[in-house]
């Protein structure tokens, strides 16, 4: 026992003290009593999902009818009815309608109500009839041929018809010749005939549409041969065509070999990260690492093609507000620019806004420089852009921007 | 007014903010009472009822405490209740994000920064002025304590007026 500690009665040490303060696990480095359990605030605060959720209701909400209401409901509806409605009542779980008959309040519900049971022309997507059901060179039947119908149907006809049958058999008569989709799934106006591409309203004729569908064949066929399992798969991912691929902006930005050591010796690999852009708002940031320096380009290349995201753009030309961005030891700053100023950043961001379509922006990459984290923190910069209109949804206030309006739109 | 304690507010707000939470309480001051009030005013925050040590209720149908609760009704305040009082605000969230961003306090205790009108018009147009940066960001704001009150930068160059710089609100 060092002189320091005040010598304690013996039986003290069996019981513990009221306060906490003695029971010290560690060292204290301070002379105010450490706190065992995690503090708690002086003042109770609120967390925001609390805060927000309405009532939820629970199984035992929804009870039965008592006999009151049951008596009450005798007098409304027939006997009929009543079965009808206490077999809705027993068919449906009081479980499921809790869990299911609140409305959501999660960040991804919809704006609107709907029970997705009909497709709404003006909101949802179109749902277009396949292609495969038209049919160009359909014909009405003739009068004999509806004859043949009914005496098919009158020679087929059991002993024991009803009228049902002869219902069943007007139901299914076919009034064309031709696709049975053609007439049972035809164009509406809920699924309206959009033109798919390379379809055209006066739409050939069978020969040439087959001329011309081997035509493509072969063309696609020569393509084919050309293009590159990773080309392939490419274009099915993100749907862009061979085309559209080649006239996008890519360009590679790092490139350097990276080892990996292991107990057999190093082994060299290349690195290579690259930028694709359309020039007009779309940017990507793609990565590869290869044996091979030209499969690790178009590696990182395609990569880039498939991380291909909207960047925020004011006026199509600067970006929204001074961003930064970090990414390892990088920092760097973003700043708006008016019109004329031109691309006043270093040669990395340069290539980024030209692939983007920023014309006007100036940086300070502040820190380390490292080219590939700057490439990152420029991009992570470009993305964290706030939406005026959004911030202004979020504030409920009223947003106007000036030079738009000041120029009448035509800046 | 103390500027040690609107910089543990502005820190207070921070936090809040990233804990998520959706009420939370400020020591009762006039000072932090009119900036809460123009910062409600700007829509970053939702409410601001001056209450007691527990939270005050929610009102049924806002889901967030009204400052003239007609239910519950207003506790007033007293010689004996006022040093317990302290100020709940209600903060708000959109898109997974919160609507007040960074509370960065501008004046500190030992500097405190004065802004005349032409500075002002200056540092509302984006340029930096007297050491204090322009609003260059869509949403960003700047609280100034004036003679008429804790104001907005844009609403003191809108009455030609200058003043202490408080805080600035991303």
């Amino acid at each position: 026992m060092s002189l320091a500690r005040p010598a304690r009665c013996l039986f003290c040490s069996f019981s513990r003290a009221a306060t906490q303060s003695t029971r010290v696990p560690r060292r204290q480095f301070h002379p105010s009593p450490a706190q065992l359990t995690n503090r708690k605030p002086k003042f109770p605060n609120i967390k925001a999902p609390e805060a927000s959720s309405q009532s939820v209701p629970k199984p035992e909400d929804f009870k039965p009818y008592t006999e009151e209401e049951k008596a009450y409901l005798a007098k409304e509806y027939s006997a009929a009815q009543l079965e009808a409605v206490k077999a809705g009542e027993a068919a449906i779980d009081p479980k499921d309608l809790a869990e299911q008959c609140n409305e959501r309040d999660d960040p991804l519900k919809l704006n609107y109500v709907d029970d997705f049971s009909v497709i709404e022309p003006g909101i949802d997507r179109h749902v277009r009839a396949p292609e495969s059901n038209s049919d160009y060179n359909f014909k009405l039947k003739s009068e004999d041929d509806f004859v043949k119908d009914f005496g098919r149907f009158f020679a087929e006809m059991p002993d024991n018809a009803t009228g049902a049958d002869f219902v069943k058999f007007t139901d299914e008569l076919r009034l064309t010749h031709g696709k049975e989709e053609n007439e049972l799934n035809p164009h509406s106006a809920l699924v309206p005939d959009l033109f798919g591409p390379g379809e055209t309203i006066d739409e050939p004729r069978v020969e040439e549409r087959k001329t011309a569908a081997e035509k493509g064949e072969k063309e696609r066929s020569l393509q084919a041969e050309e293009m590159t399992d990773a080309l392939k798969s490419l274009l099915l991912a993100t749907g862009y065509t061979a085309n559209q691929i080649r006239d996008f902006r890519l360009k590679t930005l790092v490139s350097h070999s990276v080892v990996n050591q292991t107990r057999l010796g190093k082994v060299r690999r290349a690195y290579r990260l690259s930028i694709a852009g359309n020039g007009n708002g779309l940017l990507g940031v793609g990565e590869g690492k290869s044996d091979e320096a030209a499969d690790a380009k178009t590696q990182s290349q395609y990569r880039a093609i498939r991380n291909m995201q909207p960047i925020p753009r004011y006026e199509n030309r600067t970006i929204f507000g001074d961003v930064s961005g970090k990414v390892g030891a990088v920092e760097l700053q973003l700043m708006h620019r008016p019109p004329g100023f031109g691309l006043r950043v270093q040669y990395l961001i340069y290539e980024m806004c030209r692939a983007a379509g920023i014309h006007d922006l100036a940086a300070r990459v502040s820190r380390s420089r490292n080219k590939m984290n700057t490439v990152k923190a420029a991009y992570e910069a470009l993305m964290s852009q706030r939406d005026p209109e959004e911030v202004a949804r979020a504030r409920g206030r009223k947003m106007v921007d000036v030079r738009k309006v000041y120029y009448a739109g035509k800046v | 007014m103390s500027l040690v304690n609107l910089a543990s507010v502005c820190a207070h707000l921070n936090n809040a903010t990233k804990a998520r939470l959706g009420l939370t309480s400020i020591p009762n001051s006039n000072l932090h009472l009119k900036l809460c009030q123009a910062l409600q005013n700007s829509g970053y925050i939702s409410s601001v009822v001056r209450g007691g040590p527990t939270p005050p209720p929610t009102h049924p149908i806002l889901g967030h405490p009204t400052a003239n609760d007609e239910v519950e009704g207003v506790e007033p305040i007293t010689r004996d209740n006022v040093a317990s009082r302290r100020l709940w605000l209600g903060l708000k969230y959109w898109q997974n994000e919160s609507v007040l961003g960074k509370v960065k306090l501008v004046s500190k205790p030992t500097r405190r920064v004065h802004l005349n009108v032409e500075e002002l018009r200056r540092v509302v147009r984006g340029e930096e002025a007297g050491y204090v940066a322009g609003l260059r960001s869509p949403g960003e704001s700047l609280y100034l304590s004036t003679d008429r009150g804790v104001l907005e930068a844009r609403e003191c160059v809108e009455k030609k007026l200058g003043g202490l710089v408080l805080c600035r609100v991303l």
